[in-house]
């Protein structure tokens, strides 16, 4: 892991009283892509939300410890949380575009951040779904509302939104869990390929999503990091035992 | 116990079950080469059960492969499966082989005696009879057993042949019972090998480490974790 993207050192995250996130310390690799796996409730969705500042938005939550992205701690007082998200993009579970056109979806992003000409708005709306992989689906429907595409074209078009503000870290949870398997098989072929530019954090439920899509595996359970690995290495050889009975379904 | 681990459970069952019927075979090859020929019949439907598991062995892994999508230690143990199974597969194969080299070999009492081949016989035998053991036993140091007496089977069994090749040389009227009984022993010295190969196998499949096409010279350092 040479090049680090993001570098975690004693992270803990306290819902009021409660520890949901026990000194995790771990390093994720830039232009990789990182899946976190564990049982519900085990905090990795906690974690993912961490890097973007997402728990922000919840009063209890007390955390401490480092989150370094590109070396500068994001939980520093003097840094701005609004570029932070310019930078990490989000694609939840559900897909959730906006009640506009295609165009407009993608568009949102880069408007909102000043940009106005219509030129650079269409080179970046065509560029961002060439990207998700979906502009030779859409480009003759850019005006069709984004709310009237199937589940898996909805959620397409949210990566496309997020890639359409050049973040450099897109975190995806559980991006595939709503999908049928061909859509599902699109969305990992994405992820593939969209690795080359961005770093990627993915949460799934999906042993085989995990196995099939990441270049390196961090498994949670109750709240810490019991081990993070090369995916080949956390499938077909996992140091820790709890790591071989949840990813071979004798957990518990 | 979970439906995929009553899969494993049967398809352990059936890897066993085919080791021991290689026993089988292979105490009866013995037989028929140190003694007299064996009758044929019983043989011929072990080799028939034999290719039968074989088969069913490749099926339960293909459906545990295509439904269960196995990983770690599940994924090892599969693939060590239908490795196991042709190995063993092989050595019926070739004690059938010995049993049919074994009609052919006159005056065989003499040249047994004379070439000391009652011992390295014992030993395939013992060797196959380790590898059936450590199929359910899964243990280490069975393993290194075999690998090692592997290693003492083919230095004693090419000593063997060298000297019934001299005799060869020397007595023309031993050229055909030397011959079927120099490709027995060669037969012989494959099922150890093949025996050697499940070994390996198993070492795969605890340890996650390939040993396969390694000198095992130094065992304690190969076997090592």
């Amino acid at each position: 892991m040479r090049d680090i993207k993001i570098q975690v050192n004693d992270l803990s995250l306290y819902y009021g009283e409660k520890k949901a996130l026990k000194e995790i310390s771990m390093q994720i690799p830039a232009n990789k892509v990182t899946a976190l796996i564990g049982p519900s409730g085990c905090g990795k969705s906690t974690f993912l939300r961490c890097i973007n500042r997402m728990n922000d938005l919840i009063p209890s939550v007390k955390i401490t410890g480092e989150m370094l992205v590109e070396g500068v701690d994001i939980y520093d007082k003097n840094v701005d949380v609004v570029n932070i998200r310019k930078k990490i993009g989000m694609v939840f579970q559900k897909s959730n575009p906006f009640p506009k056109s295609i165009y407009e979806n993608v568009a949102y992003g880069p408007r909102i951040n000043g940009l106005k000409d219509k030129t650079q708005l269409d080179e970046i709306v065509e560029t961002s779904l060439r990207q998700a992989a979906i502009w030779d689906e859409f480009k003759d429907r850019l005006d069709d509302s984004a709310l009237g595409l199937s589940g898996g074209q909805q959620q397409r078009l949210c990566i496309a939104r997020t890639l359409a503000v050049s973040p450099d870290i897109i975190l995806m949870d559980e991006p595939a869990s709503a999908l049928d398997p061909i859509s599902t098989s699109k969305i990992e072929e994405l992820v593939h390929q969209l690795k080359e530019n961005y770093t990627i954090i993915i949460v799934t439920h999906n042993m085989q999503q995990a196995a099939r899509t990441s270049d390196h595996t961090a498994f949670f359970y109750m709240g810490e990091l019991i081990e993070m690995g090369k995916t080949n290495a956390i499938f077909t050889k996992p140091e820790k035992k709890q790591t071989e009975d949840y990813i071979t379904g004798r957990f518990g | 116990m979970t439906h995929f681990e009553m899969e494993l459970e049967k398809l352990k069952n059936v890897i066993i079950k085919i080791g021991t019927l290689a026993v089988s075979q292979v105490g009866e090859s013995v037989k028929a080469l140190l003694f007299e020929p064996i009758e044929g019949k019983e043989v011929k439907k072990t080799e028939i059960k034999i290719d039968k598991l074989d088969v069913k062995i490749d099926e339960i892994c293909q459906s545990i492969f295509a439904l269960q999508q196995p990983v770690a230690s599940d994924l090892r143990f599969i693939m060590a499966s239908m490795q196991i199974s042709n190995e063993i597969e092989r050595i019926g194969d070739l004690a059938v082989s010995v049993i049919k080299r074994a009609k052919n070999i006159k005056e065989k009492h003499d040249l047994i005696t004379k070439f000391e081949i009652g011992d390295l016989a014992k030993e395939v035998e013992l060797i196959t009879a380790k590898t059936n053991e450590c199929l359910s036993t899964l243990d280490e140091k069975t393993i290194a057993e075999i690998l090692t007496l592997n290693k003492n089977i083919k230095t004693k069994g090419d000593e063997i042949i060298d000297h019934i090749i001299d005799e060869m040389k020397s007595h023309s009227k031993v050229v055909v019972s030397g011959t079927n009984l120099v490709i027995a022993l060669k037969h012989l010295e494959r099922i150890s090998d093949h025996c050697s190969n499940v070994a390996e196998y198993v070492y795969f499949m605890v340890n996650a480490k390939i040993i396969k096409h390694e000198k095992h010279d130094d065992l304690n350092i190969n076997l090592d974790k």
